[in-house]
């Protein structure tokens, strides 16, 4: 979709000396310009999205250096892209969202962590785990150490993050190995500041390229080369890592004076250990702390020495350690134990084993630290106090609200093309039953959440079809698969559809297509719109559905709520074997707003006659029972106080928000629900024709008024008959 | 040696609590923009998730009051996370939004002050409930002027409307007059044009943020709705012999209530229909003052009388095609159409209109022995029944669309011959009969036997799982309870709740198997 990065890309010319104010990510995408990258590749996902957006943005400055950007079709693709550095010395990153995309992206990182490389190769991911995490809770790091990758998890500071990415290429050719720079959401947005460098232009790129290619069969993943590169692995790349970490100092020490105990932190969570030192009276704000700290910027490999060294001397250590199982934290032990140092190492004992990392659960796990390890001349008392001001801080709160404030779970957003397709379950579902329904990863994933409450699995990206595949022929009913556009062209056409076909299964799919990659910000797939027009996409999911086989196929506008619940009912029935496809096409509702309300301004600001349609509820008519909001959920549809005396119930509402998408009509009528709602057609700019026809009909519809019609409202003062003020604005 | 710290260069710690799609990273650009402009060490970040949706989305930003080039390089270590207790400046762009901020122990007595709008956005649980799922908005109120140490609150939202600005404008104004920012409102000012969007609009907002925070100016305390103006009337005779006959019977206290409902029913049928009510209110009344030494001038005194007065207009007033048509083509709906789309005055305004009558609404309207059949079939067959609505897009604007729709209200006058009429009379005769009976036995039971009554509303399927939701509580608990089975009021009251919990009737079964020990069926899905 249309969005302007013009500022985020002025920010990547900066030359030596002047100074970054941004984003993470943006710095991130920086410091790949600056360490004179070739090719650049990704699949876009929160929080690493920005990157490649800004570069598809950035013409001018990848023409001008001969960068290559490549939008991939899923992770395995960014991964395989990396490839390029087997053989050639030239430099890639490409980036995802983990773990669900490092996932996709194993085969072509084993391969590549196998065959090893000649050019820096650098995957940055984004981390997306804990509060606000979209995605299953797990690990990136297990990756790096069955893969024999290497793992930088810098300190959330722009500056360090964009040497860390540098050093990354560097470290990389150092020792002909790819390296992950993961980087957490927050990290990923925080807004900070660093001093740039020259951006470099690469040596070999689309305006200096590869002459002749490079054969070698010991960089073939095949017998034998797969043998000696596993050794290789071992006995060169490891230690050559180990000696370009150290070397360059990528892990760093803060001495403190409190030289018995101890800190070891992933870099990551730096910021968050110092801060609650300092609540705690052990650390300022500049860094300076008590509590000597080992900053792990690389937390894959370890470095055995250089931990010795901080541990020698310290009763007590630390290992500030997210997520699980505890990998950094067992291999600290194992180091320890083969130096035979006798240092007790806390972690999880103080810590929590699951969850994310934040400010009260760090400082925590570290006041229980300090009272464990009761460092001489240091009163631990204001640290033990901490986590019980903070309990009773909440408690106090709790005490005067009585009952826990209601969840906000996200949702479809207002006027979104994918809702009614749910509700047409919701309706097809009285008649034939309930059936089983595979979800698939994307906005539609809402569904399984109130209020449709549709959704029986999730199994992951394109999925969808594929995970009712074992299920479909042992339901009693038909099972109803979902999968967005995003997900067929990341692999549900392969996985899903191909194979489906292949085996003739016998279920419905359903392919959401709004046109975009929506849930991860409106990126453009091979099936995008052109201008809101389906039909002029560069690929077609329909055609590609009947070269791939598929015989019984139906396109439907999914506001036609009684036609999806027509058909859909129809595919769920009919005699017919085989795969059925709904395909429910609308455009997504914020990317088409985006478009639609630019040329709505740019009519009324030439005077221009305009037609804005949009829903209301009639008060009186509605008698609060919310039926209306359990089949849609949309957030413009909403509740407001009764007015009614007799009626105490909240009244459904239609707020200044609404898109006029026609669901609430389509609802109406399609569940035969209530007459509460009305379109209202805001006519702006009207023509003589306009005003000529509603003064026609203001003049006649007055006469149609009997005195009953007349009344204000309900009561008594209602009937009171009121003649002349509401006639004479009738019109 | 112990590590030196200044006073002067502790970061003002700021969270913001927002919902996806308000622009929380606009407002908290302008911070940052503004930080930056005086050369202040700033870090902002923010947990968008699935942002463009509306889930909570927060952003916490901090600021060192001291500009970097007087740190001697060195560099502060900024968080990411809010710590619990340790924000100076709490904001919240929502009341709920502002409860969980408190839940989350953000705001502390001794340290935070609190910036949040008054105006709610309600979360889907609370909109989906079947009756009122609202959280309570005075304990929100209370617990956040009770938890921080300043709390700046006001409909933020109402208030940017009046500057005619985006919500980040006011709240920014408010932040800047709390006096807890080391920056003027000049550079915000100054940002505020630079951005360069809206600007005049902006700063207004800007500047109406700064006076609430700054006391100059203090919202009224929502009064209750200002009465409607005076307007020329000329009095209906009808109503004139109603009002005299209602203030003759019924104590002051109930006067205002037994008026709008009588009215109600005059307003729906004729003057004789609202003598019905009367009639019917009046045994319900007598029986009440009847039992005891009621002061009926007291307060809470006539809440059998007070519950039913209410019920019974709401139930005689029921929404048949004929009531909703009525309804729909009411003078005063014009204007309040074009009021509630927020249509401007030089704005024209279509309206259509969505009905879609079937057998049952036919059969509403159908003599008793034509209707009463096809009501049967239409329910024995839902399928089929619901296979032979129509859709109408009427156009209640256009003439014919309009006429169509009065020509419905005026089937007003045949409503009595009605299939549904005479149920409804018979179903309301039989429920007040069982008020009656209630209030010289069990008062409590009774007021609850009028409160079932409540169950009974909306159209199609929902009319009719209230329906059903009420006649099972009736026949499982009131009747046998006034038969002298050992069932409470405060029994009825569970099931009465529990019929509200689900529309798939699971709740309510459940309750009821519960009390009287006997499996009970549930009652219709949505």
């Amino acid at each position: 979709m249309e969005r302007s990065f013009a500022k985020e890309i002025e920010s990547l010319k900066l030359g030596e000396g002047e100074v970054f104010e941004g984003e993470g990510i943006l710095a991130v995408t920086k410091a790949a310009l600056q360490a004179g990258v070739s090719y650049v590749g990704g699949y876009q996902g929160s929080p690493v999205s920005h990157l490649v957006d800004v570069l598809s943005e950035a013409k001018e400055i990848m023409d001008e250096y001969g960068v290559h950007l490549e939008i991939c079709a899923n992770e395995a693709g960014a991964a395989a892209m990396l490839g390029a550095s087997i053989n050639y010395p030239i430099r890639g990153l490409v980036t995802w969202k983990s773990v669900v995309g490092t996932n996709v992206a194993s085969d072509a990182l084993s391969n590549l962590g196998s065959v090893g490389v000649v050019g820096g190769a650098v995957a940055v991911i984004g981390e997306d785990y804990g509060e606000g995490a979209s995605i299953i809770q797990e690990r990136s790091h297990a990756f790096a150490m069955k893969s024999s990758l290497w793992l930088l998890d810098p300190r959330p500071e722009l500056g360090t993050m964009v040497d860390m990415v540098e050093k990354a290429f560097e470290l990389s050719e150092a020792s002909n190995t790819p390296v992950i720079v993961m980087l957490r959401i927050l990290a990923c947005h925080v807004q900070g500041r660093f001093v740039a460098r020259d951006n470099r232009i690469p040596k070999i790129s689309g305006h200096n390229k590869i002459k002749e290619p490079v054969y070698d069969l010991m960089r073939i993943s095949l017998p034998p080369g797969t043998y000696a590169q596993e050794k290789a692995k071992i006995e060169q790349r490891m230690p050559a890592a180990k000696r370009f970490i150290l070397d360059h100092a990528m892990n760093e020490t803060f001495e403190g004076d409190l030289d018995d105990i101890g800190i070891i932190t992933q870099g990551g969570l730096y910021n968050t250990v110092l801060r609650g030192l300092n609540r705690s009276g052990l650390a300022d704000f500049y860094g300076k702390s008590r509590v000597p700290i080992h900053v792990l910027n690389v937390t894959y490999p370890l470095i055995d020495e250089q931990l010795n060294e901080f541990c020698a001397g310290k009763k007590h250590v630390l290992m500030v350690e997210e997520g699980n199982p505890d990998y950094i934290e067992q291999a600290l032990n194992a180091i320890l134990r083969k130096a035979d140092l006798q240092t007790k190492i806390h972690g999880k004992n103080v810590l929590p084993m699951a969850g994310q990392y934040t400010a009260d659960v760090v400082q925590t796990g570290v006041a229980k630290f300090i009272a464990l390890a009761k460092p001489k001349g240091v009163d631990t008392g204001r640290a033990a106090s901490l986590p019980d001001e903070i309990a009773s801080l909440k408690g106090k709160a709790a005490g005067h609200l009585g009952t826990p404030v209601p969840v906000r779970p996200p949702t479809f957003c207002t006027g979104c093309p994918e809702r009614p397709v749910f509700s047409a379950i919701k309706l097809a579902e009285r008649d034939v039953g309930k059936s089983h329904i595979s979800c698939d990863i994307g906005c539609h994933t809402f569904s399984t959440l109130p209020p449709f409450n549709l959704g029986n699995t999730v199994l992951g990206y394109g999925l969808g079809l594929a995970s009712s595949t074992g299920v479909a022929p042992n339901f009693e009913r038909r099972v109803i698969s979902i999968m967005g556009d995003g997900g067929f062209w990341h692999n549900g056409l392969s996985t899903g559809v191909a194979s489906s076909v292949f085996n003739n299964d016998d279920s419905v799919l359903i392919v959401m297509k709004n046109g975009y990659t929506s849930a991860t910000g409106w990126q453009f797939l091979p099936s995008s719109p052109k201008n809101g027009r389906f039909e002029e996409a560069r690929m077609s999911i329909e055609a590609t559905m009947r070269a791939l086989g598929v015989k019984w196929q139906r396109t439907v506008q999914t506001y036609d709520v009684a036609k999806m619940v027509k058909t859909l009912k129809t595919a769920l029935t009919t005699a017919e074997k085989g795969l059925k496809v709904i395909i429910a096409e609308s455009e997504c509702m914020l990317a088409k707003q985006r478009r639609v309300r630019a040329e709505r301004a740019e009519r009324l600001r030439a005077g221009k006659r305009d037609i804005r349609p949009r829903f209301g509820i009639d008060d009186d008519v509605c008698t609060g029972d919310h039926a209306c909001i359990r089949l849609s959920g949309c957030p413009s549809l909403t509740i407001k106080p009764s007015t009614d005396p007799l009626r105490s119930d909240p009244k459904a509402s239609v707020n200044n928000d609404c898109v006029g998408c026609g669901l609430c009509g389509e609802i109406a009528h399609a569940a035969i629900l209530c007459p509460s709602f009305y379109r209202a057609d805001i006519v702006s700019n009207p023509n003589r024709i306009d005003r000529w026809l509603t003064r026609l009909r203001g003049a006649v519809i007055t006469r149609l008024w009997s005195p009953e019609a007349r009344r204000i409202g309900g009561g008594l003062a209602g009937a009171i008959l009121e003649p002349e003020a509401s006639s004479r604005r009738a019109a | 040696m112990s590590p030196r710290t200044t006073k002067a260069a502790k970061p003002v710690k700021i969270l913001i609590a927002a919902m996806g799609g308000e622009g929380g990273g606009v407002l908290t650009s302008w911070l940052v923009n503004a930080a930056r402009a005086l050369d202040l060490p700033v870090q902002a970040t923010s947990v968008p998730g699935v942002a463009q949706r509306t889930g909570a989305t927060s952003y916490y930003v901090e600021i060192v009051p001291t500009p970097r080039t007087k740190l001697k390089g060195r560099e502060p270590v900024l968080d990411l996370y809010p710590a619990p207790g340790e924000v100076d400046l709490m904001i919240a762009t929502e009341l709920l939004e502002t409860g969980r901020a408190l839940e989350k122990g953000f705001v502390n007595p001794k340290s935070t002050t609190l910036i949040a709008s008054t105006h709610r956005v309600y979360s889907l649980t609370e909109k989906m409930a079947m009756s009122d799922g609202r959280y309570d908005d005075e304990k929100l109120l209370e617990a956040a002027k009770n938890m921080a140490k300043r709390a700046i609150l006001f409909d933020i939202d109402k208030a940017a409307r009046e500057a005619g600005c985006i919500l980040n404008s006011v709240i920014l104004g408010a932040m800047s007059g709390s006096d807890l920012l080391p920056i003027p409102a000049q550079t915000f000012e100054q940002g505020i044009r630079d951005a360069g969007k809206a600007v005049e609009a902006n700063l207004a907002g800007f500047a109406v943020g700064r006076a609430y925070a700054q006391g100059k100016i203090i919202e009224a305390p929502t009064k209750a709705k200002a009465k409607a103006k005076q307007r020329p009337v000329t009095v209906d005779r009808e109503a004139e012999t109603l009002r005299k006959r209602i203030d003759g019977a019924y104590p002051g206290a109930l006067r205002p209530l037994v008026m709008e409902a009588a009215g109600r029913c005059l307003d729906f049928q004729d003057a004789r229909y609202a003598g019905l009510y009367l009639d019917r209110l009046d045994r319900v009344y007598g029986a009440e003052t009847a039992r005891s030494t009621v002061d009926v001038e007291k307060k809470g005194a006539l809440e059998v009388t007070d519950e039913t007065a209410r019920q019974l207009a709401l139930r005689m007033s029921y929404e048949d095609v004929i009531r909703v048509a009525q309804l729909k083509t009411r003078a005063s709906r014009f204007d309040r159409v074009r009021r509630e789309v927020k249509a401007a005055p030089e704005q024209l305004v279509r309206i259509t209109e969505f009905l879609k009558p079937g057998p049952e609404e036919f059969a509403q309207v159908m003599p008793a022995f034509l209707g009463r059949p096809v009501a049967r079939w239409a329910r024995r067959n839902p399928a089929k029944a619901r296979r032979l609505h129509f859709g109408m897009h009427i156009r209640s604007d256009t003439i014919f669309g309009f006429a169509r729709m009065r020509l419905m209200a005026g089937m007003r006058r045949m409503r009595r011959i009605g299939f549904r009429y005479g149920e409804e009379q018979r179903a309301i005769e039989a429920w007040i009969e069982l008020v009656c009976r209630a209030t010289s036995e069990n008062r409590a039971l009774a007021l609850e036997t009028a409160r079932c009554a409540k169950l009974i509303k909306g159209y199609g399927d929902t009319h009719k799982r209230g329906t059903d939701s009420f006649a099972a509580i009736t026949a499982a608990l009131i009747e046998p309870a006034l038969a002298g089975a050992p069932f409470t009021a405060a029994q009825v009251a569970q099931a009465r709740e529990a019929a509200l919990a689900d529309p798939e009737g699971d709740a309510l079964a459940k309750v009821l198997a519960e009390i009287t020990g006997a499996p009970v069926e549930r009652v219709a899905a949505e």
